[in-house]
């Protein structure tokens, strides 16, 4: 399939543990990692395991849900452009939604909660309350629902539906997702090490939210980046393993590798901290891109589940507009491959990045992200 | 305007039926041992999709308002010992995974959509923009227990999926999505509406999602 033509990048930005997209960059080039601690059910109990919660926020649910005073600060910018009328749609992506709420119900008995609980509920109340129209497409492709979003935007631009697209992304953790992740044994007290080769592996979930507001650049120009070559691929081999091959994470960097041809890249990986995909992943991008440094950021930040794309990319741009990535906090040597980078370096040497993610079912998306 | 071509369309609806007598009912339709994990709506999803033969370069679409309803009924009543089958299963996306992961069959596009009063619309709208060469627009409901309860998961248990393609020839319906402005308002057309008008050959024009004026003919 041919891919869509590049989406300028008019605007991004992000929330994490660490704050804003400037304060999370500079706290992983200082090397912080924000996992901490929590009991797995949270006021249930259980293990504790790394979790990186927004600031001043708990994991148990409440009613309404609260995130919302993150949210809304980190939308507050995007007020009175429009957004959700019929040439101004909005992307929204989300691997969790309000979900944790239909927990907090089940458990608690407090019907309060069950406002938000469905998709379309989460999805409409946080429409009003952020002052969007009724223009919003939603998608839902676990951890690769930012790319998903991204892509139908870039979509959306070149048919000539929209002048501009915002893609916001959501998901913060509650006992709903970690307790899952904890019985697929995933989550567990260890701290994540992306890209390590060690014995166990281990993975942190993070709070994370963010937007981007793509453009199709014409005219009068606005934004420093592109974002490209947008590739996807899904192996359907088994619910939560890759094929031994390799053969998924390899046919999605496919397309990329002719897009990429001539530039010096540096490459912001999906990295959880799980063994077998840290390992076929390192494997895939150094085999298509040599030399390439490697980073993941999911040993500070955990794993912001479907908005790691789209959170990721905002710190993607930090670093480049700063002229410095961060490295692979959390990494331990030995390492899957030399080109894993543990310290941050500069990126004044690169002119792009490609940036990836992956999800349940053997999903893999990337793209990728250039000056303009 | 946008134009599209359906070339086979596939239905089914269980409506009351339990996951055991649709599981009963589909163990022959895929790989032995697959049908004792899969969902109702896997189950459904999966019966449609297979009359559409998918193709490895078909790009898939799937609407679903409430999606895993009993997984996660199921999933939510595990705690405090969750269950990670349960958990892996009662994602978005799971219906279509569970499908074409028992057949080992890779797509490149995939594209699980969510929503309620436009999500009908907004998934042609998404399979339009598609630039393989026929997407598969599927979606379905399965029927909640103690969710539907508190109105949080659907009434009716149901599948449809759509074949799309540019090419006129031998198509079953002519599908057009064109730009409306922001002074028409938009109407509901819920994924039941939807179904509805696919089962009783009905054409539709209307403004089914704030910005996009679907038309559907059948030929």
């Amino acid at each position: 399939m041919p891919l869509p033509s590049a989406a300028r990048l008019e605007a991004t930005g992000c929330i994490t543990a660490l704050g804003d997209a400037v304060a999370t960059h500079a706290a992983l080039l200082r090397g912080e990692i924000a996992l901490r601690l929590h009991p797995v059910l949270g006021a249930e109990g259980g293990e504790p395991v790394p979790l990186a919660l927004a600031p001043g926020r708990g994991l148990d649910e409440t009613a309404p849900p609260n995130w919302l005073a993150a949210v809304s600060a980190l939308v507050a910018p995007l007020a009175g452009a429009g957004w959700g009328t019929a040439r101004r749609p909005v992307f929204v992506t989300s691997s969790n939604f309000g979900v944790g709420s239909l927990h907090a119900f089940r458990s608690r008995n407090e019907p309060a909660h069950l406002a938000y609980g469905t998709p379309h509920n989460c999805v409409e109340w946080l429409v009003r309350e952020v002052g969007w129209g009724p223009n919003v497409t939603t998608l839902s492709h676990a951890c690769v629902s930012a790319h998903l979003g991204l892509l139908l935007a870039t979509r959306a631009l070149e048919a000539g539906l929209a002048e501009r697209a915002l893609v916001f992304s959501f998901d913060f953790i509650s006992p709903f997702v970690t307790g899952g992740f904890h019985a697929l044994k995933i989550l567990n007290a260890g701290f994540p090490a992306p890209y390590s080769d060690r014995a166990t592996g281990s993975i942190g979930l993070g709070d994370g939210a963010a937007f981007a507001v793509l453009s199709r650049g014409e005219g009068k120009r606005v934004g420093d980046f592109t974002v490209g070559a947008q590739s996807l691929h899904n192996e359907m081999h088994h619910f939560t393993a890759n094929r031994a091959d390799g053969a998924g994470f390899t046919a999605c960097l496919a397309p990329l590798r002719e897009a990429a041809a001539g530039r010096r890249l540096w490459l912001k990986g999906h990295g959880t901290g799980t063994l077998d995909a840290g390992r076929l992943e390192s494997a895939a991008l150094t085999a298509a891109f040599p030399e390439a440094p490697l980073v993941g950021w999911k040993g500070s930040l955990g794993h912001t589940l479907g908005s790691c794309g789209l959170v990721e990319l905002a710190l993607a741009c930090q670093s480049i507009r700063t002229g410095r990535a961060p490295g692979t906090i959390g990494g331990v040597a030995p390492m899957f491959g030399p080109c894993v980078a543990l310290d941050s370096f500069s990126t004044a040497g690169t002119d792009a990045v490609i940036c990836a993610s992956n999800a349940f079912g053997g999903a893999h998306a990337a793209f990728l992200l250039a000056h303009a | 305007m946008l134009e599209r071509y359906v070339h086979a369309c596939s239905l089914t609806e269980a409506s009351t039926e339990e996951p055991a007598a649709t599981r009963e009912r589909y163990k022959e339709r895929f790989p032995r041992g697959a049908t004792r994990r899969m969902t109702q709506l896997g189950l459904l999803i999966g019966g449609t999709l297979d009359e559409l033969a998918p193709r490895a370069d078909d790009a898939i679409v799937y609407a679903s308002a409430y999606a895993e309803s009993r997984a996660l009924e199921g999933y939510l009543d595990s705690f405090p010992t969750a269950s990670p089958t349960l958990f892996q299963t009662s994602i978005h996306p799971s219906a279509v995974q569970q499908t074409l992961i028992a057949r080992q069959h890779p797509i490149q596009e995939f594209f699980p959509l969510t929503g309620r009063a436009h999500l009908a619309v907004q998934a042609m709208q998404v399979a339009f923009l598609s630039p393989a060469p026929r997407v598969l627009l599927c979606g379905g409901e399965e029927r909640g227990t103690w969710l539907l309860e508190q109105r949080a998961a659907s009434e009716r248990t149901f599948a449809f999926a759509l074949a799309l393609s540019a090419e006129p020839a031998g198509a079953l319906a002519r599908v057009t999505l064109t730009p409306a402005d922001d002074a028409t308002s938009s109407v509901e057309l819920t994924l039941p509406q939807f179904f509805d008008a696919l089962r009783a050959r009905q054409s539709l024009e209307r403004v089914g999602a704030p910005g996009v004026c679907l038309g559907f003919s059948w030929l």
